[in-house]
């Protein structure tokens, strides 16, 4: 059975346009099936659309969850790209 | 098709203005790794589409492993169509995705940044029909 893992972050910017652009390019690189959690709403980290459709800002607490052969990578670079991207002026 | 070739994108638009902004946005939003071309406008410079501009687009996006073009209204719709039936060297393959404009540009460049092939691409351009942003 594939591994499942998953972590969660409080972000410290609003999930924007071009961060959630660069983290569907960044999960599409995993074969393992990536997805983000806000609140009730949850996306496929791959689909942009969906990600940005999520509509997550500041101080909101997002859990990244993987699941595949590469969860445990698909989630650590999610999660640096989520704390990278979202600081303020990203 | 060379190791890290992308598909290419090309936005078709009765305005320039809109082709040129759509396509800024969609670049970096995906990081500017992708040929997101647009192609608005007649030929004169007027509210229109253009064979030959969008016919030079799908050339300059092209890297090897395709291209998707996405239409912003009916029309562009007849004009892409009618130069994929009467060009014969246009690089392969060429798909039109049917797509709402700015949500389809964005989907589609970041899934070819994110190294999907044509059939991914046109997927994701396509599947934007059904995100909803509110």
């Amino acid at each position: 059975m594939p591994a499942r893992y998953e972590q969660a972050i409080t972000l410290t910017g609003d999930l924007h346009a071009r961060p959630a652009g660069a983290l569907a390019v960044a999960a599409a690189k995993f074969s393992s099936a990536v997805s983000l959690t806000a609140g009730t709403s949850s996306a496929d980290a791959k689909s942009v659309l969906g990600v940005m459709g999520l509509g997550a800002t500041s101080g909101q607490q997002v859990t990244v969850a993987a699941q595949g052969p590469d969860a445990e990578e698909a989630v650590a670079a999610i999660l640096a790209i989520l704390a990278e991207a979202t600081r303020v002026g990203a | 098709m060379s190791l890290d070739a992308r598909v290419g994108i090309v936005l078709v638009s009765h305005s320039a203005e809109l082709a040129e902004g759509t396509a800024a946005l969609a670049a970096q939003i995906s990081g500017g790794t992708v040929a997101v071309i647009p192609a608005g406008g007649t030929d004169e410079g007027q509210l229109g589409t253009s064979a030959a501009k969008v016919q030079r687009a799908v050339k300059l996006a092209d890297s090897g492993a395709g291209v998707v073009i996405l239409p912003d209204l009916g029309s562009a719709v007849l004009t892409v169509r009618a130069l994929l039936g009467e060009a014969d060297d246009l690089p392969t393959p060429v798909e039109l995705a049917d797509a709402p404009f700015v949500e389809g540009a964005v989907a589609a460049t970041v899934a070819a940044a994110g190294g999907g092939d044509i059939e991914a691409v046109f997927a994701a351009a396509e599947e934007a029909r059904h995100a909803r942003k509110v």
